[in-house]
């Protein structure tokens, strides 16, 4: 029984400092300057100009994430062909860039697209025409990608590398060829992981707003932009809150798929 | 056959992974490459050079940040890991019910997006009344890295043999000596990667410390942030590649030896598996004295008691570094610097009133905002006595926001006006601007860099449009709007600071830019021997005459200081060093005299005022038109 006991601290911290921020988004965004009670802010969000950054923050987040997927399974598999000595320096290498710091990194892109950038510096030597490639969808879709990659690696790579290879012989031995075994062994083994790596991929490219301002000019303005601005500029601290509780309900769509794939947490990125 | 596939196969997997792997590093490359550049811009290579490390190194700043990083880091990662790990264990041992919903707090953090929890944290410190700075973030950031230690511990203690455990309490240990002998042992794995991780986050963690820093303190992140938004330093790209090669020679490190041992599962492996713990603690320990002795340094700046402080918050790159330090020598008083990019984002943090400022440089429409919100002191201009040296005229000027001259003391003022790029207007055969229209002009798509504030934005095209920019007319507003919406399609990008440093580096033909910039600007084309240069006008419509001015927010603790700073920056000798270094038309007098007559004509440094005839001054238009404002703005920038 003592042991339970052991969550005491633990639990006080977190309603401390989660639920109960939490629960003061909720009375902000349901109330008005004066504190009464309003649904306008919430309701805010079907207004044209929030109503298109959320449809583009939706647009742009789940793009990066098919591209994050479709870019990490074939890798995951790849270093979980390699076998465990050599996969797990491959694995070091392709988390490495995690470990810069997540502006630096997204500068890094601003230097590489921008007009007279090192792309573009590339193509006019090449005397092919520059694109403009900075501040366009494109641009923060890439961001995103390059940023949240590895968090779709990570957990489908774990849940690969833990399929004992004797299920996939018993398959080949079955007859299956690579596609059916990829299809009916490895792929449905693989979902938790996949489930795992989507929501750590969609929630923070949805919810972005640097990534956005650095690559996209603070041209196209996603919920992320008018959240923040809305605390930091516009003082408006019940419509930023109203409208996080909107982007809340996306979030727990994504908590709730994942409940319901991922039960055992086996893909759990680290 | 079968053969010569699977090396196809593997030829085509290599090719697949030296893909990813340009994709992940050329980034990083590039900037390795340009912290090595003598050139600042981004996009030109003009020799090899250590300076940028030199600089980094002698930055303050930079130093302060990092220390302030990895000291968060470490001590949130630590804290984490504490309670993470009792908690791991009692969660553990939890019914599946009471353990479903503790687990699902748990991930709340983690899956929550970063942006929620760091406003939901903001509100709360600001609700509680805890003040903004050091220990919030470290609170913050505690929060967010439970969850990683708790999911890193819960498989190894899932994997632990509850027997063994239960044995060792037959044979007469006492539980908390059973745990360290038996349990702990085998879940340290798990603790130190949950340490890793957590730490691992803290550094790279901007969103939540975005929120919930004060005053003064940056961690790397946050000081990045303020250096992109207003034009990166090359030390920024010498840092990074400081910190890449460090982790990778660390992770390089730990990482290399354990590949001997492959049988990690078999009994003979737990001795290899010691040696790998071992060899971490020696990680840890090194980690340890590193950051011993940067707490211990940060400790000695933070508790030397400062019994005379003064909390300063300016715009961005606004102020000679020296100044503040000869101040801070004179005076004896210890200065807290910190900036802000817009009027607009400097307002609600001084409303909130979650960190105190003593004395704040807003523009002209926000005093008078402030002052009719009631939310500045008078100064008392006894303990001002350099204001003699403020040229009247702009105390005069100062009256359209400030009417009795009671609040502010001005420090800079200047135009707004086009900034263009001769060569680059040739080559797209487009004239010189003269009109705030010419901004309109189909031939300039994806060359015009306009400012991202709601009234400067506003600004062009009212003024344009011939109206005045105070101006409440629906009318005019939706005309205003609908004229921004139509040249959105040619703006290349919305920015602040940046547009100097980008018509710097020939990224954009045309770029709406503040006056004060332009000696930096010739002086910097000069310097890299550009082929281009970079003029400025102020179109004939007229444009937004501006004055920053010091006040003094009402909930100041330290107003006297406040006072002698005024005084200080008044100085003829301190108004003149500080106008060498921001370039920024000085109101001060005596400062004026001492200039070289060159400045002293330069009309895009110092306009003759009466020849501004149609330019105006920014009014506080009232919280209800300032919404009007906004809202049209956003209606702009989400199209």
């Amino acid at each position: 029984m003592s042991k339970k006991l052991l969550a005491g601290p633990y639990l006080i911290w977190m309603i401390g400092f989660t639920i109960i921020p939490l629960a003061l988004i909720v009375y902000y965004g349901l109330t008005d300057r004066s504190g009464a009670f309003t649904l306008e802010n919430v309701l805010a969000i079907a207004t044209a100009e929030h109503a298109k950054a959320l449809w583009l923050s939706l647009g742009l987040s789940l793009a990066a994430t098919l591209i994050c997927l479709l870019l990490a399974y074939p890798l995951a598999m790849v270093l979980r062909s390699r076998g465990k000595g050599a996969s797990g320096f491959m694995v070091f290498i392709f988390i490495l860039p995690m470990w810069m710091n997540f502006l630096l990194r997204t500068l890094a892109w601003q230097t590489l697209l921008e007009k007279n950038g090192v792309i573009n510096g590339i193509l006019s030597a090449l005397h092919l025409p520059t694109q403009s490639l900075i501040n366009t969808w494109g641009a923060i879709i890439l961001g995103m990608v390059y940023n949240f990659l590895p968090f779709m690696v990570l957990p489908i790579y774990n849940v690969l590398s833990k399929i004992d290879d004797n299920t996939i012989n018993a398959a080949r031995d079955l007859g299956a060829d690579s596609f059916q075994t990829f299809l009916y062994v490895l792929l449905p083994l693989s979902v938790p992981g996949v489930i795992s790596g989507i929501t750590m991929v969609f929630v923070p490219a949805l919810t972005t707003f640097v990534i956005s301002s650095l690559l996209g000019g603070s041209k196209i303005l996603l919920i992320g932009n008018v959240i923040e601005q809305e605390f930091t500029r516009g003082s408006n601290w019940n419509l930023g809150s109203g409208l996080s509780l909107v982007m809340m309900v996306f979030i727990l769509i994504s908590m709730a798929l994942l409940a319901k794939y991922d039960k055992n947490g086996e893909g759990s990125t680290f | 056959m079968k053969g010569k596939f699977t090396s196809i196969r593997r030829i085509l997997s290599d090719f697949y992974l030296v893909l990813i792997l340009i994709f992940l590093y050329a980034p990083i490359l590039t900037m390795m490459v340009l912290s090595f550049n003598t050139s600042k811009s981004r996009t030109q290579w003009g020799g090899f050079t250590l300076n940028w490390y030199q600089l980094m190194l002698s930055d303050p700043d930079i130093l302060a940040a990092l220390s302030n990083t990895l000291l968060i880091a470490f001590i949130s990662a630590l804290a984490a890991c504490i309670l993470g790990t009792a908690a791991a264990i009692a969660i553990n041992s939890m019914k599946p019910v009471s353990r479903t919903i503790v687990m699902g707090i748990t991930n709340i953090p983690m899956l929550n997006a970063d942006i929620v929890t760091g406003i939901s944290l903001m509100l709360a410190f600001i609700a509680f009344g805890i003040s903004l700075g050091f220990k919030t973030i470290l609170i913050a950031h505690i929060t967010f890295n439970i969850p990683y230690v708790i999911l890193s511990v819960m498989p190894k203690l899932k994997q632990t043999d509850k027997s063994t455990y239960e044995a060792a309490l037959d044979l007469g240990a006492s539980p908390l000596y059973a745990f360290f002998k038996v349990v702990f042992p085998d879940i340290l794995p798990g603790v130190l990667s949950g340490f890793l991780l957590a730490f691992t986050m803290s550094l790279d963690d901007f969103i939540i410390t975005h929120f919930t820093r004060g005053a003064g303190i940056n961690t790397l992140s946050t000081l990045i942030y303020s250096q992109v938004r207003r034009g990166i330093q090359p030390s920024m790209y010498a840092l990074s590649t400081v910190i890449f090669v460090t982790v990778l020679v660390l992770l390089l490190i730990t990482n290399y030896k354990p590949k001997e041992t492959k049988g990690r599962e078999s009994l003979s492996g737990s001795s290899s598996h010691l040696g790998q713990t071992i060899q971490k603690w020696a990680m840890g320990g090194a980690a340890v004295f590193i950051l011993a002795s940067v707490t211990l340094v940060t400790w000695k700046n933070y508790s030397a008691s400062h019994t005379n402080e003064l909390y300063v918050y300016n715009w961005g790159d606004y102020i000679d570094d020296e100044v503040v330090e000869m101040f801070e020598e004179e005076t004896g008083i210890k200065v807290t610097y910190d900036m802000f990019e817009t009027n607009e984002e400097m307002y609600p943090v001084i409303e909130a009133g979650a960190v105190t400022y003593d004395v704040v440089c807003p523009s002209d429409y926000m005093i008078q905002k402030m002052i009719e919100n009631d939310m500045l002191a008078e100064v008392d201009f006894a303990n001002v006595p350099n204001i003699s040296q403020i040229n009247p005229e702009y105390m005069e000027m100062s009256q359209a926001f400030d009417p009795e001259n009671r609040y502010s003391v001005p420090y800079c003022w200047g135009t707004v006006g086009i900034l263009y790029n001769t060569k680059r207007l040739e080559e797209l055969s487009v004239e010189p601007p003269e009109s705030w229209m010419d901004l309109w002009d189909p031939a300039l798509q994806g060359e015009i860099l306009m400012q991202d504030s709601v009234r400067d934005a506003f600004m062009v095209a009212l003024k344009g449009l011939g109206y005045s920019m105070n101006t409440t007319d629906e009318g005019e507003l939706q005309e205003a709007k609908e004229l921004l919406i139509a040249q959105k399609p040619l703006v290349q990008a919305y920015v602040i600071d940046q547009v100097r440093d980008k018509m710097i580096g020939g990224e954009a033909a045309v770029g709406v830019i503040y006056s004060g910039e332009m000696l930096y600007i010739q002086e910097e084309v000069e310097n890299l021997g550009l082929d281009y240069s970079l003029e400025y006008v102020v179109p004939k419509e007229g444009t937004n005459l501006w004055i920053d001015s010091w006040v003094i927010p009402k909930n100041a603790k330290n107003k006297e200081n406040a006072e002698k700073w005024m005084d200080f920056l008044c100085r003829p000798d301190i108004a003149l060093r500080n106008f060498e270094y921001i370039t920024y038309s000085t109101p001060n007098q005596g400062a004026f005299d001492l200039l070289e007559p060159e400045i002293q004509e330069n009309k895009a440094v110092f306009p003759d005022v009466d020849k501004l005839e149609n330019s105006e001054v920014y009014r506080y238009l009232g919280d209800e038109e300032e919404g009007v404002y906004n809202a049209l703005w956003k209606e702009v920038k989400s199209r």
